[in-house]
Protein backbone atom coordinates (compact mmCIF):
# COMPACT_ATOMS: atom_id res chain seq x y z
CA UNK A 1 0.00 0.00 0.00
CA UNK A 2 1.49 3.56 -0.80
CA UNK A 3 0.42 6.95 -1.97
CA UNK A 4 1.16 5.48 -5.59
CA UNK A 5 -1.93 3.37 -4.86
CA UNK A 6 -4.05 6.29 -4.36
CA UNK A 7 -2.55 8.64 -7.09
CA UNK A 8 -3.14 5.35 -9.89
CA UNK A 9 -6.77 5.33 -8.22
CA UNK A 10 -8.10 8.42 -8.67
CA UNK A 11 -6.09 8.14 -11.81
CA UNK A 12 -8.32 5.40 -13.40
CA UNK A 13 -11.21 7.01 -11.27
CA UNK A 14 -11.62 3.92 -8.95
CA UNK A 15 -13.85 5.75 -6.42
CA UNK A 16 -14.16 2.85 -3.92
CA UNK A 17 -10.34 2.36 -3.97
CA UNK A 18 -9.55 5.99 -3.50
CA UNK A 19 -11.53 5.77 -0.56
CA UNK A 20 -10.26 2.21 1.05
CA UNK A 21 -6.69 3.60 0.08
CA UNK A 22 -6.59 6.90 1.91
CA UNK A 23 -8.20 4.87 4.73
CA UNK A 24 -5.36 2.65 5.27
CA UNK A 25 -3.18 5.05 5.03
CA UNK A 26 -4.84 7.30 7.67
CA UNK A 27 -4.39 4.23 10.02
CA UNK A 28 -0.73 3.53 8.67
CA UNK A 29 -0.07 6.99 10.47
CA UNK A 30 1.08 8.54 6.75
CA UNK A 31 1.32 12.17 6.82
CA UNK A 32 -2.06 13.58 6.17
CA UNK A 33 -0.32 16.35 4.19
CA UNK A 34 1.64 13.75 1.75
CA UNK A 35 -1.81 11.99 1.69
CA UNK A 36 -2.96 15.22 0.37
CA UNK A 37 -0.07 16.47 -2.22
CA UNK A 38 1.56 13.44 -3.02
CA UNK A 39 -1.93 11.22 -3.41
CA UNK A 40 -4.67 13.17 -4.23
CA UNK A 41 -3.41 16.77 -5.47
CA UNK A 42 -0.57 14.91 -7.11
CA UNK A 43 -2.78 12.43 -9.09
CA UNK A 44 -5.77 15.60 -10.67
CA UNK A 45 -1.97 16.70 -11.94
CA UNK A 46 -1.52 13.53 -13.61
CA UNK A 47 -5.26 13.34 -14.93
CA UNK A 48 -4.74 17.67 -15.97
CA UNK A 49 -1.98 16.28 -17.92
CA UNK A 50 -3.58 13.49 -19.73
CA UNK A 51 -6.39 15.45 -20.34
CA UNK A 52 -4.04 18.37 -22.15
CA UNK A 53 -2.59 15.63 -24.16
CA UNK A 54 -6.13 14.45 -24.95
CA UNK A 55 -5.37 10.88 -23.50
CA UNK A 56 -9.02 11.63 -21.60
CA UNK A 57 -11.72 13.35 -22.29
CA UNK A 58 -14.33 15.40 -19.96
CA UNK A 59 -16.48 11.94 -18.62
CA UNK A 60 -12.98 10.64 -17.46
CA UNK A 61 -11.70 14.49 -15.69
CA UNK A 62 -15.69 14.14 -13.73
CA UNK A 63 -14.78 10.52 -12.51
CA UNK A 64 -11.29 11.09 -11.36
CA UNK A 65 -12.64 14.57 -9.86
CA UNK A 66 -15.39 12.44 -8.13
CA UNK A 67 -12.86 9.59 -6.90
CA UNK A 68 -10.42 12.45 -5.93
CA UNK A 69 -13.55 14.38 -3.95
CA UNK A 70 -14.42 10.90 -2.56
CA UNK A 71 -10.92 10.87 -1.26
CA UNK A 72 -10.42 14.02 0.26
CA UNK A 73 -13.47 13.58 2.38
CA UNK A 74 -12.14 11.02 3.94
CA UNK A 75 -9.15 12.71 4.88
CA UNK A 76 -10.84 16.31 5.68
CA UNK A 77 -11.64 15.27 9.28
CA UNK A 78 -7.55 14.66 9.47
CA UNK A 79 -6.71 17.87 8.16
CA UNK A 80 -5.47 20.89 9.83
CA UNK A 81 -8.79 23.62 9.54
CA UNK A 82 -7.02 25.59 7.09
CA UNK A 83 -4.85 23.26 5.02
CA UNK A 84 -7.31 22.89 2.56
CA UNK A 85 -7.10 26.47 1.80
CA UNK A 86 -3.63 27.27 2.41
CA UNK A 87 -2.34 27.34 -0.97
CA UNK A 88 -4.18 30.18 -1.99
CA UNK A 89 -8.49 31.56 -2.36
CA UNK A 90 -9.81 31.11 -5.48
CA UNK A 91 -13.37 32.97 -6.40
CA UNK A 92 -14.65 31.81 -9.74
CA UNK A 93 -17.98 31.84 -11.67
CA UNK A 94 -19.25 31.97 -15.38
CA UNK A 95 -20.24 35.56 -16.05
CA UNK A 96 -23.32 38.00 -16.64
CA UNK A 97 -25.25 35.95 -18.94
CA UNK A 98 -23.47 33.00 -19.52
CA UNK A 99 -25.11 30.20 -17.83
CA UNK A 100 -22.53 27.74 -19.02
CA UNK A 101 -20.57 25.83 -16.35
CA UNK A 102 -18.49 22.94 -17.85
CA UNK A 103 -15.86 24.34 -18.01
CA UNK A 104 -15.63 26.34 -14.92
CA UNK A 105 -17.14 23.23 -13.36
CA UNK A 106 -13.99 21.57 -14.85
CA UNK A 107 -11.81 24.48 -13.20
CA UNK A 108 -13.02 24.53 -9.98
CA UNK A 109 -13.03 20.73 -9.67
CA UNK A 110 -9.08 20.76 -10.47
CA UNK A 111 -8.15 24.14 -8.52
CA UNK A 112 -9.52 22.93 -5.43
CA UNK A 113 -8.39 19.49 -6.10
CA UNK A 114 -4.67 21.27 -6.46
CA UNK A 115 -5.11 22.77 -2.18
CA UNK A 116 -7.35 26.03 -3.30
CA UNK A 117 -9.54 27.15 -1.35
CA UNK A 118 -12.51 27.67 -4.05
CA UNK A 119 -15.59 29.65 -3.55
CA UNK A 120 -17.50 28.74 -6.48
CA UNK A 121 -19.99 30.89 -7.56
CA UNK A 122 -22.01 29.62 -9.96
CA UNK A 123 -23.03 30.85 -13.82
CA UNK A 124 -24.91 34.32 -14.27
CA UNK A 125 -22.34 36.05 -12.12
CA UNK A 126 -23.59 39.69 -11.64
CA UNK A 127 -20.31 41.89 -11.64
CA UNK A 128 -21.01 43.24 -8.23
CA UNK A 129 -20.89 39.81 -6.67
CA UNK A 130 -18.13 38.69 -7.80
CA UNK A 131 -16.28 42.27 -6.42
CA UNK A 132 -17.91 41.70 -3.27
CA UNK A 133 -17.18 38.02 -3.06
CA UNK A 134 -13.54 38.83 -3.90
CA UNK A 135 -13.67 41.46 -1.08
CA UNK A 136 -15.23 39.08 1.31
CA UNK A 137 -13.13 36.33 0.51
CA UNK A 138 -9.87 38.64 0.54
CA UNK A 139 -9.06 36.24 -3.21
CA UNK A 140 -5.84 35.71 -4.58
CA UNK A 141 -7.32 35.18 -7.93
CA UNK A 142 -10.86 35.81 -9.46
CA UNK A 143 -11.85 33.17 -12.76
CA UNK A 144 -14.27 34.42 -15.16
CA UNK A 145 -15.38 31.88 -17.65
CA UNK A 146 -17.91 32.43 -20.84
CA UNK A 147 -18.68 30.11 -23.20
CA UNK A 148 -20.73 32.47 -25.44
CA UNK A 149 -19.00 35.02 -27.60
CA UNK A 150 -22.11 37.12 -26.72
CA UNK A 151 -21.07 37.40 -23.09
CA UNK A 152 -17.12 37.95 -23.77
CA UNK A 153 -18.08 41.73 -23.24
CA UNK A 154 -18.80 41.24 -19.77
CA UNK A 155 -15.24 39.62 -18.89
CA UNK A 156 -13.86 42.82 -19.81
CA UNK A 157 -16.32 44.99 -17.59
CA UNK A 158 -15.58 42.32 -14.64
CA UNK A 159 -11.91 43.07 -14.64
CA UNK A 160 -12.34 46.81 -15.10
CA UNK A 161 -14.54 46.86 -12.24
CA UNK A 162 -11.49 44.81 -10.14
CA UNK A 163 -9.27 47.40 -11.04
CA UNK A 164 -11.95 49.96 -10.28
CA UNK A 165 -12.28 48.68 -6.87
CA UNK A 166 -8.58 49.27 -6.06
CA UNK A 167 -8.20 45.06 -5.26
CA UNK A 168 -5.03 43.20 -5.75
CA UNK A 169 -7.08 40.09 -6.60
CA UNK A 170 -5.07 38.45 -10.31
CA UNK A 171 -8.09 38.09 -12.81
CA UNK A 172 -7.75 35.61 -15.12
CA UNK A 173 -10.18 34.25 -18.20
CA UNK A 174 -11.28 30.94 -20.10
CA UNK A 175 -13.82 29.68 -22.06
CA UNK A 176 -14.29 28.45 -25.85
CA UNK A 177 -14.44 31.45 -27.35
CA UNK A 178 -11.58 33.45 -24.97
CA UNK A 179 -7.88 33.32 -26.71
CA UNK A 180 -5.06 35.18 -25.20
CA UNK A 181 -5.26 37.95 -27.26
CA UNK A 182 -8.56 38.93 -25.75
CA UNK A 183 -7.26 38.34 -22.23
CA UNK A 184 -4.35 40.55 -23.19
CA UNK A 185 -6.55 43.17 -24.73
CA UNK A 186 -9.57 43.44 -21.52
CA UNK A 187 -6.52 43.83 -19.27
CA UNK A 188 -6.38 40.58 -17.35
CA UNK A 189 -3.84 38.73 -15.95
CA UNK A 190 -3.87 35.76 -17.68
CA UNK A 191 -5.65 33.02 -19.96
CA UNK A 192 -5.84 29.33 -19.53
CA UNK A 193 -7.15 27.12 -22.46
CA UNK A 194 -7.85 24.43 -20.00
CA UNK A 195 -8.41 23.26 -16.27
CA UNK A 196 -5.14 21.63 -15.88
CA UNK A 197 -3.50 25.38 -17.32
CA UNK A 198 -6.13 26.81 -15.17
CA UNK A 199 -4.19 25.50 -12.47
CA UNK A 200 -0.72 25.99 -13.54
CA UNK A 201 -1.53 29.54 -14.13
CA UNK A 202 -3.25 30.16 -10.47
CA UNK A 203 0.29 28.53 -8.89
CA UNK A 204 2.57 30.74 -10.87
CA UNK A 205 0.23 33.77 -10.26
CA UNK A 206 -0.07 33.35 -6.57
CA UNK A 207 3.74 32.51 -5.89
CA UNK A 208 4.96 35.35 -7.75
CA UNK A 209 2.38 37.66 -5.83
CA UNK B 1 -24.91 32.04 -61.09
CA UNK B 2 -27.27 33.41 -58.52
CA UNK B 3 -26.53 32.55 -55.01
CA UNK B 4 -29.11 29.30 -54.82
CA UNK B 5 -27.34 27.97 -58.32
CA UNK B 6 -23.55 28.92 -56.65
CA UNK B 7 -24.00 27.12 -53.33
CA UNK B 8 -25.71 23.97 -55.21
CA UNK B 9 -22.65 24.17 -57.45
CA UNK B 10 -20.64 23.79 -54.45
CA UNK B 11 -22.17 21.01 -53.06
CA UNK B 12 -21.98 19.32 -55.97
CA UNK B 13 -18.38 19.79 -56.33
CA UNK B 14 -19.00 21.45 -59.65
CA UNK B 15 -17.27 24.52 -60.49
CA UNK B 16 -18.42 28.15 -59.39
CA UNK B 17 -18.06 31.98 -60.44
CA UNK B 18 -16.80 32.89 -57.33
CA UNK B 19 -16.57 31.68 -53.79
CA UNK B 20 -19.26 31.06 -52.42
CA UNK B 21 -19.90 33.21 -49.08
CA UNK B 22 -21.87 31.31 -46.15
CA UNK B 23 -20.93 32.80 -43.00
CA UNK B 24 -22.50 32.50 -39.08
CA UNK B 25 -24.01 35.80 -39.54
CA UNK B 26 -27.11 35.80 -37.47
CA UNK B 27 -25.89 37.47 -34.22
CA UNK B 28 -23.80 39.85 -35.70
CA UNK B 29 -26.97 41.12 -37.49
CA UNK B 30 -29.26 41.06 -35.07
CA UNK B 31 -26.68 43.52 -33.87
CA UNK B 32 -26.48 46.02 -37.00
CA UNK B 33 -29.95 45.39 -38.26
CA UNK B 34 -32.49 44.06 -35.90
CA UNK B 35 -34.35 46.48 -32.91
CA UNK B 36 -32.97 44.15 -30.47
CA UNK B 37 -31.80 40.79 -30.65
CA UNK B 38 -34.50 38.93 -28.66
CA UNK B 39 -36.77 40.43 -31.61
CA UNK B 40 -34.64 40.05 -34.71
CA UNK B 41 -34.74 35.76 -33.30
CA UNK B 42 -37.91 35.51 -32.12
CA UNK B 43 -40.54 37.55 -33.81
CA UNK B 44 -41.21 36.45 -37.69
CA UNK B 45 -41.35 39.85 -39.11
CA UNK B 46 -38.57 41.88 -37.83
CA UNK B 47 -36.44 38.37 -37.90
CA UNK B 48 -37.33 38.91 -42.06
CA UNK B 49 -35.96 42.20 -42.06
CA UNK B 50 -33.02 41.36 -40.51
CA UNK B 51 -31.70 38.91 -42.72
CA UNK B 52 -33.34 40.61 -45.93
CA UNK B 53 -31.27 43.75 -44.97
CA UNK B 54 -28.00 41.13 -44.42
CA UNK B 55 -28.40 39.41 -47.44
CA UNK B 56 -28.70 42.95 -49.35
CA UNK B 57 -26.11 44.53 -48.09
CA UNK B 58 -23.89 41.63 -47.51
CA UNK B 59 -24.25 39.23 -51.03
CA UNK B 60 -24.35 36.43 -48.87
CA UNK B 61 -24.94 33.21 -50.61
CA UNK B 62 -27.55 31.90 -48.27
CA UNK B 63 -29.35 33.31 -45.33
CA UNK B 64 -28.95 31.28 -42.01
CA UNK B 65 -31.50 31.14 -39.24
CA UNK B 66 -31.99 29.32 -35.79
CA UNK B 67 -29.73 30.44 -32.89
CA UNK B 68 -32.77 31.08 -31.14
CA UNK B 69 -34.34 27.40 -32.29
CA UNK B 70 -31.36 25.15 -30.69
CA UNK B 71 -30.53 27.63 -27.89
CA UNK B 72 -34.16 28.46 -26.75
CA UNK B 73 -37.19 27.15 -28.23
CA UNK B 74 -36.40 22.93 -28.74
CA UNK B 75 -35.20 23.09 -24.94
CA UNK B 76 -38.52 24.73 -23.93
CA UNK B 77 -40.69 22.78 -26.23
CA UNK B 78 -38.66 19.80 -23.86
CA UNK B 79 -39.70 21.16 -20.69
CA UNK B 80 -36.27 23.20 -19.94
CA UNK B 81 -37.24 26.86 -18.21
CA UNK B 82 -35.87 29.20 -20.82
CA UNK B 83 -36.21 33.20 -20.71
CA UNK B 84 -35.46 35.06 -24.22
CA UNK B 85 -33.66 38.24 -22.55
CA UNK B 86 -33.80 41.25 -24.92
CA UNK B 87 -30.53 41.84 -25.72
CA UNK B 88 -28.95 38.59 -25.31
CA UNK B 89 -29.57 35.13 -26.58
CA UNK B 90 -31.78 32.92 -24.47
CA UNK B 91 -30.90 31.26 -21.61
CA UNK B 92 -32.02 27.55 -19.85
CA UNK B 93 -32.40 28.62 -16.29
CA UNK B 94 -33.92 25.32 -15.54
CA UNK B 95 -33.31 21.30 -17.26
CA UNK B 96 -36.04 19.21 -17.51
CA UNK B 97 -34.31 15.55 -16.98
CA UNK B 98 -33.37 15.10 -13.31
CA UNK B 99 -34.09 11.32 -13.33
CA UNK B 100 -34.70 8.66 -16.33
CA UNK B 101 -38.13 9.15 -15.09
CA UNK B 102 -38.55 12.61 -17.18
CA UNK B 103 -37.68 11.06 -20.51
CA UNK B 104 -40.99 10.12 -21.11
CA UNK B 105 -42.32 13.52 -20.96
CA UNK B 106 -39.75 14.07 -23.36
CA UNK B 107 -40.98 11.78 -25.66
CA UNK B 108 -44.32 12.77 -24.97
CA UNK B 109 -43.70 16.78 -25.86
CA UNK B 110 -45.40 18.75 -28.49
CA UNK B 111 -41.99 20.24 -30.04
CA UNK B 112 -44.45 22.45 -32.17
CA UNK B 113 -44.92 25.51 -29.19
CA UNK B 114 -46.00 29.22 -30.26
CA UNK B 115 -42.34 30.05 -30.51
CA UNK B 116 -42.00 27.27 -32.88
CA UNK B 117 -44.71 28.62 -34.93
CA UNK B 118 -43.41 31.65 -34.71
CA UNK B 119 -40.02 30.60 -36.33
CA UNK B 120 -41.07 28.67 -38.81
CA UNK B 121 -43.43 31.64 -39.71
CA UNK B 122 -40.33 33.48 -40.13
CA UNK B 123 -38.73 31.38 -42.01
CA UNK B 124 -41.53 30.62 -44.47
CA UNK B 125 -42.36 34.58 -44.60
CA UNK B 126 -37.71 35.03 -45.63
CA UNK B 127 -38.49 31.90 -48.15
CA UNK B 128 -40.77 33.76 -50.21
CA UNK B 129 -39.37 36.94 -49.86
CA UNK B 130 -35.71 35.99 -51.14
CA UNK B 131 -37.43 34.83 -54.33
CA UNK B 132 -35.65 31.98 -55.22
CA UNK B 133 -32.25 33.93 -55.30
CA UNK B 134 -30.74 33.18 -52.28
CA UNK B 135 -31.13 29.56 -50.22
CA UNK B 136 -31.85 29.35 -46.76
CA UNK B 137 -30.14 27.43 -44.29
CA UNK B 138 -30.82 26.66 -40.65
CA UNK B 139 -29.18 26.00 -37.06
CA UNK B 140 -30.30 22.45 -35.70
CA UNK B 141 -28.72 20.33 -33.01
CA UNK B 142 -28.00 16.73 -32.48
CA UNK B 143 -29.85 14.09 -29.85
CA UNK B 144 -26.49 14.35 -27.59
CA UNK B 145 -26.35 18.27 -27.77
CA UNK B 146 -30.07 18.59 -27.30
CA UNK B 147 -29.94 15.88 -24.29
CA UNK B 148 -26.99 17.95 -22.50
CA UNK B 149 -29.57 21.12 -22.69
CA UNK B 150 -32.18 18.96 -21.17
CA UNK B 151 -30.32 17.34 -18.55
CA UNK B 152 -26.81 19.37 -17.91
CA UNK B 153 -23.61 19.08 -19.44
CA UNK B 154 -21.97 17.59 -16.31
CA UNK B 155 -24.69 15.22 -15.42
CA UNK B 156 -24.93 13.56 -19.23
CA UNK B 157 -20.70 13.62 -19.27
CA UNK B 158 -21.22 11.98 -15.79
CA UNK B 159 -24.07 9.43 -16.37
CA UNK B 160 -21.79 8.13 -19.48
CA UNK B 161 -20.22 6.15 -16.29
CA UNK B 162 -22.81 5.80 -14.18
CA UNK B 163 -26.53 5.94 -15.99
CA UNK B 164 -25.20 5.10 -19.67
CA UNK B 165 -29.20 4.26 -20.23
CA UNK B 166 -30.08 7.52 -19.40
CA UNK B 167 -27.65 8.60 -22.16
CA UNK B 168 -29.20 6.43 -24.80
CA UNK B 169 -33.14 6.65 -23.88
CA UNK B 170 -32.99 10.47 -23.84
CA UNK B 171 -31.70 10.36 -27.05
CA UNK B 172 -33.65 7.75 -28.56
CA UNK B 173 -36.89 10.23 -27.46
CA UNK B 174 -35.56 13.02 -28.57
CA UNK B 175 -34.65 11.88 -32.18
CA UNK B 176 -38.28 11.40 -33.93
CA UNK B 177 -38.68 14.84 -32.23
CA UNK B 178 -35.65 16.36 -33.79
CA UNK B 179 -36.54 14.67 -36.98
CA UNK B 180 -40.13 16.67 -37.24
CA UNK B 181 -38.75 19.63 -36.64
CA UNK B 182 -36.21 19.04 -39.65
CA UNK B 183 -39.22 18.53 -42.12
CA UNK B 184 -41.02 21.28 -40.77
CA UNK B 185 -37.73 23.21 -42.08
CA UNK B 186 -38.06 21.68 -45.18
CA UNK B 187 -41.67 21.93 -45.22
CA UNK B 188 -40.78 26.35 -44.50
CA UNK B 189 -38.48 26.64 -46.73
CA UNK B 190 -34.64 25.44 -45.85
CA UNK B 191 -32.72 23.52 -47.96
CA UNK B 192 -29.51 23.54 -45.64
CA UNK B 193 -29.28 22.30 -42.61
CA UNK B 194 -26.35 23.20 -40.51
CA UNK B 195 -25.85 20.40 -37.68
CA UNK B 196 -24.20 21.68 -34.79
CA UNK B 197 -22.90 18.74 -32.74
CA UNK B 198 -21.12 20.95 -30.11
CA UNK B 199 -21.45 18.45 -27.15
CA UNK B 200 -19.87 15.44 -28.72
CA UNK B 201 -16.73 16.98 -30.49
CA UNK B 202 -13.35 15.36 -29.98
CA UNK B 203 -12.29 17.89 -27.67
CA UNK B 204 -14.79 16.75 -25.19
CA UNK B 205 -15.48 13.46 -26.00
CA UNK B 206 -13.50 10.05 -26.92
CA UNK B 207 -14.21 8.63 -30.22
CA UNK B 208 -15.20 5.44 -28.17
CA UNK B 209 -17.59 7.43 -26.30
CA UNK B 210 -18.65 8.64 -29.64
CA UNK B 211 -19.18 5.86 -31.39
CA UNK B 212 -20.90 4.32 -28.52
CA UNK B 213 -23.28 7.12 -27.37
CA UNK B 214 -23.52 9.27 -30.83
CA UNK B 215 -22.92 7.87 -33.78
CA UNK B 216 -26.53 5.50 -33.98
CA UNK B 217 -29.22 8.82 -33.21
CA UNK B 218 -26.70 11.16 -35.23
CA UNK B 219 -26.98 8.58 -37.87
CA UNK B 220 -30.81 8.09 -38.21
CA UNK B 221 -31.57 12.24 -37.96
CA UNK B 222 -28.70 13.09 -40.58
CA UNK B 223 -30.15 9.77 -42.93
CA UNK B 224 -34.04 11.28 -42.61
CA UNK B 225 -32.99 14.81 -42.85
CA UNK B 226 -31.21 13.93 -45.89
CA UNK B 227 -34.26 11.69 -47.13
CA UNK B 228 -36.28 14.60 -46.74
CA UNK B 229 -34.18 16.17 -49.64
CA UNK B 230 -32.32 18.36 -47.71
CA UNK B 231 -28.68 19.63 -47.23
CA UNK B 232 -27.03 18.25 -44.11
CA UNK B 233 -23.56 19.70 -42.63
CA UNK B 234 -22.60 18.61 -39.96
CA UNK B 235 -20.16 21.08 -37.77
CA UNK B 236 -17.46 19.76 -34.97
CA UNK B 237 -14.87 21.70 -33.11
CA UNK B 238 -11.36 20.12 -32.64
CA UNK B 239 -9.92 17.86 -34.98
CA UNK B 240 -11.98 16.05 -36.24
CA UNK B 241 -9.82 13.27 -38.84
CA UNK B 242 -7.07 12.63 -35.88
CA UNK B 243 -10.02 11.42 -33.58
CA UNK B 244 -11.90 9.43 -36.74
CA UNK B 245 -15.15 11.00 -36.30
CA UNK B 246 -14.85 11.92 -40.18
CA UNK B 247 -15.18 8.33 -40.83
CA UNK B 248 -18.24 7.85 -39.05
CA UNK B 249 -19.74 11.13 -40.15
CA UNK B 250 -19.01 9.69 -43.86
CA UNK B 251 -20.95 6.96 -43.08
CA UNK B 252 -23.93 8.91 -42.98
CA UNK B 253 -25.65 10.62 -45.73
CA UNK B 254 -24.03 14.03 -45.23
CA UNK B 255 -23.13 16.73 -48.22
CA UNK B 256 -20.63 18.55 -46.58
CA UNK B 257 -18.50 19.15 -43.27
CA UNK B 258 -18.02 22.25 -41.17
CA UNK B 259 -14.80 21.71 -39.06
CA UNK B 260 -14.52 24.38 -36.40
CA UNK B 261 -11.83 25.36 -34.19
CA UNK B 262 -9.13 23.47 -33.31
CA UNK B 263 -8.03 25.43 -30.15
CA UNK B 264 -9.47 28.74 -28.92
CA UNK B 265 -6.76 30.47 -31.33
CA UNK B 266 -6.33 27.98 -34.08
CA UNK B 267 -8.82 26.68 -36.29
CA UNK B 268 -8.76 23.05 -37.99
CA UNK B 269 -6.56 22.88 -41.46
CA UNK B 270 -9.13 22.63 -44.38
CA UNK B 271 -6.68 21.17 -46.64
CA UNK B 272 -6.66 18.18 -44.09
CA UNK B 273 -9.86 17.89 -44.45
CA UNK B 274 -9.99 18.01 -47.85
CA UNK B 275 -7.63 15.69 -48.19
CA UNK B 276 -9.50 12.98 -46.12
CA UNK B 277 -12.74 13.67 -47.86
CA UNK B 278 -11.41 13.97 -51.32
CA UNK B 279 -14.39 14.43 -53.76
CA UNK B 280 -16.94 12.93 -51.85
CA UNK B 281 -18.62 16.01 -50.35
CA UNK B 282 -17.88 19.60 -49.98
CA UNK B 283 -16.10 21.81 -47.45
CA UNK B 284 -16.96 24.95 -45.65
CA UNK B 285 -14.07 27.10 -44.28
CA UNK B 286 -13.40 28.22 -41.40
CA UNK B 287 -12.38 31.28 -40.36
CA UNK B 288 -11.49 31.99 -36.58
CA UNK B 289 -14.73 33.85 -35.38
CA UNK B 290 -13.02 35.05 -31.85
CA UNK B 291 -9.78 35.90 -33.87
CA UNK B 292 -9.42 39.68 -35.93
CA UNK B 293 -12.70 39.30 -36.85
CA UNK B 294 -13.91 40.27 -33.14
CA UNK B 295 -10.62 41.78 -31.77
CA UNK B 296 -9.07 42.77 -35.05
CA UNK B 297 -9.45 46.04 -37.41
CA UNK B 298 -10.49 45.20 -40.78
CA UNK B 299 -6.77 45.17 -42.37
CA UNK B 300 -6.39 42.29 -39.95
CA UNK B 301 -9.25 40.56 -41.00
CA UNK B 302 -8.74 41.21 -44.41
CA UNK B 303 -5.22 39.43 -44.34
CA UNK B 304 -6.54 36.70 -42.14
CA UNK B 305 -9.43 36.07 -44.79
CA UNK B 306 -6.90 35.81 -47.90
CA UNK B 307 -4.71 33.58 -45.80
CA UNK B 308 -7.72 31.31 -46.10
CA UNK B 309 -9.12 31.61 -49.50
CA UNK B 310 -5.44 31.44 -50.65
CA UNK B 311 -5.10 27.76 -48.85
CA UNK B 312 -8.34 27.01 -50.38
CA UNK B 313 -7.59 28.25 -54.16
CA UNK B 314 -8.43 25.57 -56.32
CA UNK B 315 -10.22 23.31 -54.14
CA UNK B 316 -13.31 21.91 -55.51
CA UNK B 317 -16.46 21.72 -53.45
CA UNK B 318 -15.13 24.73 -51.32
CA UNK B 319 -17.37 27.56 -49.18
CA UNK B 320 -16.28 29.90 -47.19
CA UNK B 321 -17.77 30.40 -44.22
CA UNK B 322 -16.69 31.30 -40.49
CA UNK B 323 -15.91 28.35 -38.10
CA UNK B 324 -19.67 28.83 -35.89
CA UNK B 325 -20.84 31.32 -34.63
CA UNK B 326 -19.52 34.98 -34.53
CA UNK B 327 -20.34 37.29 -31.53
CA UNK B 328 -23.12 40.12 -31.70
CA UNK B 329 -20.19 42.40 -31.05
CA UNK B 330 -18.13 41.60 -34.33
CA UNK B 331 -17.51 45.39 -35.28
CA UNK B 332 -19.50 45.66 -38.94
CA UNK B 333 -16.15 47.09 -40.50
CA UNK B 334 -14.65 43.95 -40.10
CA UNK B 335 -17.23 41.90 -40.88
CA UNK B 336 -17.50 44.31 -44.11
CA UNK B 337 -14.07 43.82 -44.79
CA UNK B 338 -14.01 39.93 -44.74
CA UNK B 339 -17.36 40.15 -46.83
CA UNK B 340 -15.68 42.46 -49.41
CA UNK B 341 -12.27 40.00 -49.85
CA UNK B 342 -14.40 36.91 -50.23
CA UNK B 343 -16.84 38.54 -52.69
CA UNK B 344 -13.33 39.93 -54.79
CA UNK B 345 -11.06 37.13 -54.32
CA UNK B 346 -10.45 35.84 -57.75
CA UNK B 347 -11.36 32.08 -57.35
CA UNK B 348 -10.94 30.62 -61.02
Amino acid sequence: MSLADILNAVVSFNKDAVVENVTKEISNKTDVDDILNKGLIGAMDVVGENFSRGDIFVPEMLQSAKAMQAGLEVLKPHLASDAAGQKGTVVIGTVKGDLHDIGKNLVSMMVEGAGFNVIDLGVDVDIEKFIAETQIHNADVLCLSALLTTTMPVMEKTVKAVIEAGLKTKTIVGGAPVTATYADQIGSDGFSKDAPGAVALIRKLISAA
Amino acid sequence: MNSIERMKAAIELKPVDRVPNAPFYEAPICTYFGSSMRAALMESQAMVDAHLQAVEEFQFDWAIMGMNLIGGIIPAALGCRVVYPENELPQILETAVKTIDDVEKVANSDIFTDHMEEFLKGVSKLHTRLKGQVPLAAEYISPFTIATRLRGTNEIMSDMYENPGLVKELQEAIVPLNISVGKALADAGVEYIFYGADMECPVLLSPNHYKEFVHEPTSKVCNELSRLGLKVLPHMCGNIVKSGIVDMLLEMDIHGIMPGNLTQENVFDIRELKEKVKERICVFDNINPNGPLLIGNPEEVKKKTREHLERAKGMSGYIFSTAGTSAPTTPKENFTAMNNEVLNFEWA
